[in-house]
């Protein structure tokens, strides 16, 4: 079997996992939230909620995502797992207002963050 | 979505059997490692440049360019046309065909172990009445700050002057995401009567919102003896 069709078919296995969502939205040409925290080391999904007329890239290149949304509409990046750090994403169409940044937190401080968010 | 994964492998599979076979290919094999991904209202201007060098070789001082107009037609498929010139020794550089490219993207990035994409190419020649139609597989894998991108493409050339015949082409980049403007990368061609392999360097500039500048720079050098030495291979792509 040449070394070509091993390689494929390791990576066309699907995975199978539920990955977490979270929420993202862009009004007024700012995120919302502009700071996102998740957890490291898991596959995360993010929906992108755009409730202007106009359309947004959400761009990041230290998450290797873009993304155009279009006008009062969604779209679901698939991110991660990542690193535990500090990850810098904007919308390309207005990158002076549109900035984020999104927060992989280690296991524990993930578990931290979601019990203080839940008090 | 699930089915997508096992029908792509099996499909994959096949064009790299094909692949590791003998190949009769007449077409250039070094040309763009093709990314799966496609932007909706994504437009571009394409340049691209190819240069082969090796003293006694058949190839030897052949020259290919490419100028392309892109434009997304749906959220997840572009189209984009080409004129293409070649210089092929003993001829002169002349406008050799035009070209008619789709390209499809399968899968959301990042949803599966590995993203997927597919390529439709139309090419004719001018004045010989050949055509060439090239399918095939776009496959991206995240590896930390590296991307692996490969392209297991199937050709089939027809016309006056040509034999009917399928061809195989595989490209291969491994690429580090090291900073927008400079990323380094080592690329792989197997094709027509050509296996090389060398470095290549490539970015993106930003310029005003979404008007940015991508380029491409890479040295293919023959791994085998039937392989021209070395060529030369240059993109810029304006997207706006």
């Amino acid at each position: 079997m040449p070394w070509q069709h091993i390689t494929l078919m390791s990576l066309a296995l699907p995975v199978l996992a539920e990955p977490m969502l979270f929420e993202l939205q862009i009004k007024d040409h700012l995120f919302h939230p502009s700071v996102l925290y998740v957890p490291a080391g898991e596959k995360i999904k993010l929906l992108v909620l755009n409730q202007d007329p106009s359309p947004e890239e959400f761009e990041s290149f230290s998450l290797n995502r873009e993304k155009v949304i279009l006008g009062n509409s969604k779209a679901t990046l698939f991110i991660g797992p990542l690193q535990p750090g500090r990850y810098q994403f904007f919308g390309e169409y207005n990158p002076d207002s549109a900035q984020g940044v999104l927060i992989a937190l280690p296991e524990a401080q993930w578990q931290q963050h979601r019990a203080d968010n839940a008090n | 979505m699930r089915l997508f994964p096992s029908l792509l492998y099996i499909v994959s599979g096949a064009l790299t059997l094909l692949v590791s076979g003998h190949s009769l290919a007449d077409g250039r094999v070094v040309d763009k490692v093709y990314h799966p991904y496609v932007q909706a209202l994504e437009r571009s201007i394409e340049y691209r440049y190819f240069y082969q060098r090796q003293a006694d070789h058949p190839d030897n001082n052949t020259m290919g360019q490419k100028l392309g107009y892109g434009f997304s037609v749906a959220e997840r498929a572009a189209l984009e046309i080409y004129l293409i010139a070649d210089r092929v020794s003993p001829e002169d550089y002349k406008l050799s065909g035009y070209e008619l490219e789709l390209r499809w993207m399968l899968t959301e990035q990042g949803q599966y172990s590995a993203d997927w994409g597919m390529l439709f190419e139309l090419e004719r020649q001018n004045n010989q009445d050949n055509y060439e139609f090239t399918t095939g597989l776009l496959m991206e894998k995240e590896f930390g700050p590296t991307s692996l991108t490969l392209n297991a493409l199937a050709v089939y050339e027809w016309g006056k002057t040509l034999n009917s015949e399928w061809e195989a082409e595989f490209r291969a980049q491994y690429r580090y995401r090291w900073r927008p403007a400079i990323q380094p990368a080592i690329e792989l061609y197997v094709g027509e009567n050509y296996k090389g392999a060398g470095p290549s360097l490539m970015g993106v500039h930003k310029f005003d919102k979404q008007k940015q500048l991508k380029w491409e720079l890479a040295v293919i050098m023959a791994i085998d003896n039937d392989t021209v030495d070395r060529t030369l291979r240059f993109a810029l792509e304006y997207e706006f």
